[in-house]
């Protein structure tokens, strides 16, 4: 009897092959996809480990001295780096010896050689400043590669939060206006063409000129309230046309709700196209990010994020420290773009109802 | 056997479905298109007649159609599958033309018909455009184009579908081939429009000389043109031979079958008979007693539309908008247990009909009751009670199933929303047994509407009507998607749960045959309104209205009326 | 055709009024007292107190949104807050330049993207498509930025084969002196999402039945594509290039900052860092309305590529 009882549950489990399986299976036989996959999996890990402090967490320590040299070119002439050990070496010194003076008249004084000498220890550590990091380090002596990691959790970070604020709000109001149409669309789709009559990077500084104040939430909200335009366009066609299509006039007959019918029986329909341009946006706002930080309107000055990095490189490219730029622009950001954006082709292609 | 024009032999086509599977479109194919003839290819969907087509054009996408070595498609003492790119352009379009089933997407929309027809004249013989534009207009006379002269410098849209359908009949036959290929050419048009194409073929053929491989799935249009006729089935050919040994004689138990499934205007046999009760030499079916169809006073009236009507808002001019009345002022009776059939051209009104009675559409007008309350004017909450009574099963099967929503969903989908069932355990063995009811397995629950074919996806959408316990289903062209031996059995599956469950039918269509076989009572509609009314032998037999003859008179007439 | 384009016009009024309603709620209600704004960027009590003036700032909010929407309709946005300069004469110094250099790549680049986009569909399903889509890809993940600080260092500082920036007087100087390198770099990321755009719009159409028709005639493939599959890909092009026509007046603000080139991209990046709001209300509300007239004039042009387009 059990046996019996059980056999739809798992007929259910073997037959299931809804579109999201399927796309799955084709995007395993794409091989670029799977190393983009891959890529964009490691870039998440090691920013999902940065976020939680396991890793880079002491990417504003001065390891280094300035403009360390990366490890694999060897020791080459850093002139920087000795002007500037020699001006933290002046200042140093009186410090020191004021310490001492003062040693003499304290009450604390059998406790002081204590602290003197925990003081000699950390200013010990503080002046080993290695002459080379593994890939370099910037003006401060900060490691290069502690600061892209930081960098990569800032501006993937921004691209993911301010991409699931466009997507959202696209989502939602192109869904209302394809869905009910009449009045709710010709609203939305005035709010669509005030948005879209100025251009999309000039709204932005608008928005970034009013919030006077930088930091990670003003720039995502900006992005996010700036960005949804493009979903909404696409959303709004879907649903213009899904809400004629047969299956819906047909859940209509069965007595569905409108809420129902937009979201249980159509959304599941144009979820792809949510999810393509979600990974679209993300890699959009991670350039739009990286743009802004560079003018001064992203993150603030206590984070960093690619953009800042290359605002930094611009300067040090001239007097031949290429590293940072390396870093942020080739090997970090362009790097992950290229793999999310192969993954999103693939991804698109893969859920694409048209190909069987 | 006269001369032969083109011989396909041994003909093996495989698609690439992806990296490790292949599919076998075209099975070892062979026939013969002899000189100045008509040879029909016929099949239902899948069964590889316009994959055969195509390689004869060299038109089969390179990258994933692979065409056997060993295959041969002889023309002009040449192997056309080894033909280079260039010899192919030299034949196709003036050796060897085409026309296609859809002539709004087949002509190119931005560039006007007469340019697209001398398109050709100058590619193939050089001629310069004015020269090819006086012979293009020459062509469109000949093809039934009024007004030739102005119409050429119309662009394809500003033409109704049959004239498409001739300016692409002109345009193939510009360079006089000595064949012509047609895919389904009457398949997307009204049956008085098929009429005079398929008159128009036969006569350019005639008078041409010219051979004609005509692809269809209709064996009365066969039947009517055709010389020859190739049956296929699953890309591999059943039987061929002359239309008179297909016709009075057929040999294979397929094409018996699809002879005997399609309902004739002038039987009526109690159940239709399908594929299986031939392949199983079970041919009883044939000699059947007649069902009886008809009204009569003992019938209790479950649901009558009282002037109902129907307007759309187009647009006109500049700021205002001006109503299109697609249903005019239509009253009718649907009695418990019976079939009113709808029949009528695209554009009649028919479709509308049957969604504004269960109110998808707003109604303009009129009332419709069920129980002595009208329908119309309920409350949407006073509605819903009302809702699940009335049910309706569309046209495409292909698009009336949410692709996301596996079977199981779909059917328990209505019965969550009218608290049918205790709970999920019992919603799904409700489920079940209504699958059985349609026949299909259980084994189906998990799977989504695209691992299904069309019928199987027609009978789904049965069940989930049949969630619902309705007491009237609307059929609006639940079965004109079907290929015929699948029609056939969605009528009879339709039938029986008639006889089961009482239910009362409204069953709107173009097809004349298949209303004539399931209605008791039929509505004729012509631009929105109806126009004649009455039993269904009534009216086949003796049609009152101008339209109704112009209708009746324009169904292929087949093979068997043609010999008598 | 009239009586469309009044149509037109007259629902561009709501969106106008929608657009400086935006501009309004942002500048003068989210951005809160000038005085706050500006403290610590512009030190003259005066000139605060005279700002908030005439803005109305102690006004009611229709009253000061009438200030406003007096000035869009005059078009004089007063005295930039930094300056002291009139907008207006911001605006018409500031124009030349920016369409200097973005003329020319907006007509570079689309020559360029739609025939290689041709030429890579062509011989589509290759390993040469393959290749360049990839490239391409690549080629879009690298920041702006990157390609901008890396062509000025290599091909401006390096090797000296352009000026690393400068800008004159002369037309003739800036188009041949100090626009190419900019124009160039700009081209040069444009390809990447070009070529792919133009690309998928002619595989979609090359899916289409009337191609196979045009292919059952015996027409050469070439003549397929640039006669039958070109047309019918004109509407996605136009649409394209007129959205992209508003950036000819605001530029591309990078370029603008890097090249050290006066354009009004750089004036409003100028404006955001100092808060003068004027010049970037003005700005909003021009390009705004220069998008709507682009916008119409796509509409009009698809007429003459589209027969089926009517004007209802």
């Amino acid at each position: 009897m059990s046996s019996l009882e059980d056999r739809p549950e798992r007929q259910y489990q073997s037959g299931s092959s809804g579109i999201w399986l399927i796309g799955w299976k084709r995007l395993k036989q794409d091989r670029i996809a799977v190393v983009s996959l891959l890529i964009v999996a490691l870039f998440m890990f090691v920013i999902v480990l940065s976020a939680l402090g396991l890793i880079a967490n002491k990417w504003d320590d001065q390891v280094g001295v300035s403009y360390a040299s990366p490890g694999f070119l060897g020791k080459v002439e850093n002139t920087e780096a000795l002007s500037a050990e020699a001006a933290l070496k002046e200042l140093a010194v009186p410090k020191d010896a004021q310490i001492v003076d003062l040693s003499s008249l304290d009450p604390l004084n059998d406790v002081m050689p204590e602290v003197n000498a925990r003081a000699k220890q950390l200013l010990l550590v503080d002046h080993v400043k290695t002459e080379t990091l593994p890939f370099g380090g910037d003006k401060w002596g900060r490691d290069i590669i502690a600061k892209t990691i930081k960098g990569a959790q800032s501006s993937v970070l921004v691209g993911f939060a301010s991409a699931f604020i466009a997507v959202f709000l696209g989502t939602l109001l192109g869904a209302l206006a394809g869905y009910y149409g009449r009045w709710v669309n010709d609203l939305l789709e005035w709010v669509y063409n005030v948005f879209t009559s100025i251009p999309n990077l000039l709204l932005i500084l608008a928005f970034a000129a009013v919030f006077n104040k930088r930091g990670l939430l003003t720039v995502i909200m900006i992005l996010g309230v700036t960005g949804w335009t493009g979903v909404y366009r696409l959303i709004r066609a879907e649903y213009l046309k899904h809400v004629n299509r047969e299956y819906v006039k047909a859940a209509e007959a069965i007595g569905a709700s409108h809420f129902r019918r937009m979201f249980v029986h159509i959304l599941p329909n144009v979820s792809h196209i949510v999810l393509v341009n979600l990974s679209l946006l993300v890699v959009g706002f991670i350039k739009a990010e990286v743009i802004l930080s560079y003018l001064g309107f992203g993150v603030p000055v206590d984070m960093t994020s690619w953009g800042t990095m290359l605002q930094e490189a611009q300067n040090e490219l001239v007097i031949g420290k290429w590293w940072q730029f390396a870093a942020a622009a080739f090997l970090s950001m362009a790097v992950l773009v290229t793999a999310f954006s192969l993954l999103t082709d693939a991804l698109r292609d893969a859920l694409d109802p048209k190909i069987k | 056997m006269s001369l032969s024009l083109l011989r396909v032999e041994n003909l093996r086509i495989q698609f690439r479905l992806d990296r490790n599977r292949l599919f076998d479109a075209v099975k070892c194919v062979s026939f013969d298109i002899p000189v100045n003839s008509t040879v029909a290819l016929v099949g239902e969907s899948g069964s590889g007649k316009t994959v055969s087509a195509m390689a004869i054009m060299g038109l089969l996408p390179k990258e994933s159609a692979l065409v056997s070595p060993d295959s041969l498609i002889i023309y002009g003492g040449q192997n056309l599958l080894r033909a280079d790119a260039g010899q192919l352009r030299g034949l196709r379009g003036k050796d060897i033309a085409m026309i296609f089933q859809e002539p709004m997407t087949s002509l190119n929309p931005v560039i006007r018909i007469g340019d697209q027809i001398a398109e050709s004249l100058m590619v193939h013989f050089r001629q310069p455009k004015d020269q090819a534009l006086v012979r293009t207009l020459e062509l469109l006379n000949e093809v039934g184009i009024p007004d030739a002269k102005r119409r050429l410098r119309f662009y394809p849209h500003e033409l109704s579908g049959g004239q498409q359908q001739r300016v692409m009949i002109a345009m193939a036959i510009a360079c006089e081939p000595k064949l012509l290929i047609a895919d389904e050419p009457t398949t997307a048009l009204d049956v008085t429009i098929q009429r005079q194409i398929l008159d128009l073929i036969a006569s350019l053929q005639l008078r041409r000389q010219m051979s004609v491989l005509f692809i269809t799935h209709d064996l009365d249009v066969v039947g009517e043109i055709a010389d020859h006729v190739v049956v296929m089935q699953n890309g591999e050919i059943k039987e061929s031979g002359t239309a008179a040994a297909i016709f009075n004689t057929p040999q294979h138990a397929y094409t018996k079958a699809l002879l005997a499934c399609r309902p004739r205007i002038d039987q009526r046999p109690a159940r239709l008979p399908v594929i299986e009760d031939f392949l199983n030499g079970n041919t009883a079916p044939i000699q059947q007693t007649e069902r009886n169809r008809g009204i009569d006073d003992a019938d209790s009236v479950l649901l009558e539309a009282k002037g109902v009507t129907k307007d759309f808002m187009v647009r006109q001019g500049v700021f205002s908008k001006r109503p299109f009345r697609a249903v005019n002022n239509v009253s009718f009776a649907l009695p418990k247990g019976k079939t009113v059939g709808l029949v009528g051209e695209s554009g009649s009104g028919k479709s509308t009909l049957g969604l504004t009675l269960m109110r998808l559409h707003t109604a303009t007008a009129g009332e419709v009751f069920m129980d002595g309350k009208n329908l119309l004017a309920l409350s949407i909450p006073q509605f819903q009670a009302y809702r699940r009574r009335i049910q309706i099963i569309f046209q495409n099967p292909y698009a009336s199933l949410n692709p996301r929503f596996n079977v199981e969903k779909i059917l328990t989908e209505p019965m969550i929303i009218h608290g049918i069932g205790l709970n999920e355990r019992e919603r799904r063995d409700m489920a079940i047994a209504l699958l059985d009811k349609v026949g299909m397995p259980s084994t189906t629950l998990g799977k989504y509407p695209h691992e299904f074919s069309g019928g199987q996806r027609q009978r789904i959408a049965i069940a989930r009507c049949l969630t619902m316990k309705p007491d009237v289903l609307i059929c609006d062209e639940s079965v004109s998607a079907l290929d015929v031996s699948i029609q056939a059995q969605v009528l009879n599956l339709l039938q029986d749960l008639q006889d089961e469950f009482g239910m009362s039918y409204l069953f709107i269509s173009h097809d004349l045959a298949v209303v004539k076989y399931i209605s008791d009572y039929v509505l004729v509609m012509q631009d929105g309104e109806v126009v004649e009314r009455g039993s269904p032998d009534e009216i086949y037999l003796r049609p009152q209205h101008a339209y109704t003859k112009q209708l009746l008179a324009a169904i292929p007439t087949g093979w068997s009326n043609n010999s008598t | 055709m009239t009586g469309y384009l009044i149509r037109r016009l007259w629902q561009m009024i709501p969106t106008m009024f929608g657009v400086m309603l935006l501009v309004f709620l942002l500048f003068n209600t989210f951005a809160g007292d000038p005085a706050q704004v500006l403290a610590g960027k512009i030190s003259n009590k005066a000139d605060i107190e005279n700002i908030r003036k005439q803005l109305g700032v102690d006004e009611p909010y229709w009253k000061q949104m009438a200030i406003f929407a007096k000035q869009v309709v005059t078009g004089d946005f007063g005295r930039s807050w930094a300056t002291k300069e009139p907008v207006s004469e911001i605006f018409k110094k500031r124009i030349g330049p920016s369409l200097t250099i973005m003329v020319p790549i907006l007509v570079i680049e689309m020559l360029l993207c739609v025939i290689l986009a041709m030429i890579v569909a062509y011989w589509r399903g290759s390993l040469t498509d393959r290749m360049v889509m990839i490239i391409c890809t690549i080629a879009m993940s690298v920041s702006f930025l990157a390609y901008i600080i890396a062509g000025q260092y290599f091909l401006g500082y390096r090797w000296e084969l352009f000026p690393v920036q400068g800008w004159s007087n002369s037309l003739l100087i800036n188009l041949t002196t100090y626009a190419p390198l900019p124009i160039l770099l700009a081209v040069l990321v444009g390809l990447g999402p070009g070529i792919r755009f133009y690309r998928s719009v002619f595989l979609d159409e090359i899916n289409h039945d009337y191609v196979r028709t045009a292919r059952a005639k015996g027409l050469s493939e070439r003549r397929v594509l640039f006669k039958h599959v070109l047309r019918n890909a004109m509407i996605p092009i136009i649409t394209n290039v007129a959205m992209s026509l508003p950036s000819l007046i605001f530029g591309a603000f990078l370029l603008e900052k890097f090249f050290s080139i006066p354009g009004l991209g750089r004036e409003v990046i100028n404006a955001v860092d100092k808060s003068d709001f004027p010049i970037i209300k003005a700005v909003t509300i021009y390009l705004a309305f220069a998008t709507m007239v682009f916008n119409l004039l796509a509409d009009v042009l698809y007429r003459v590529a589209d027969p089926r387009v009517e004007f209802k």
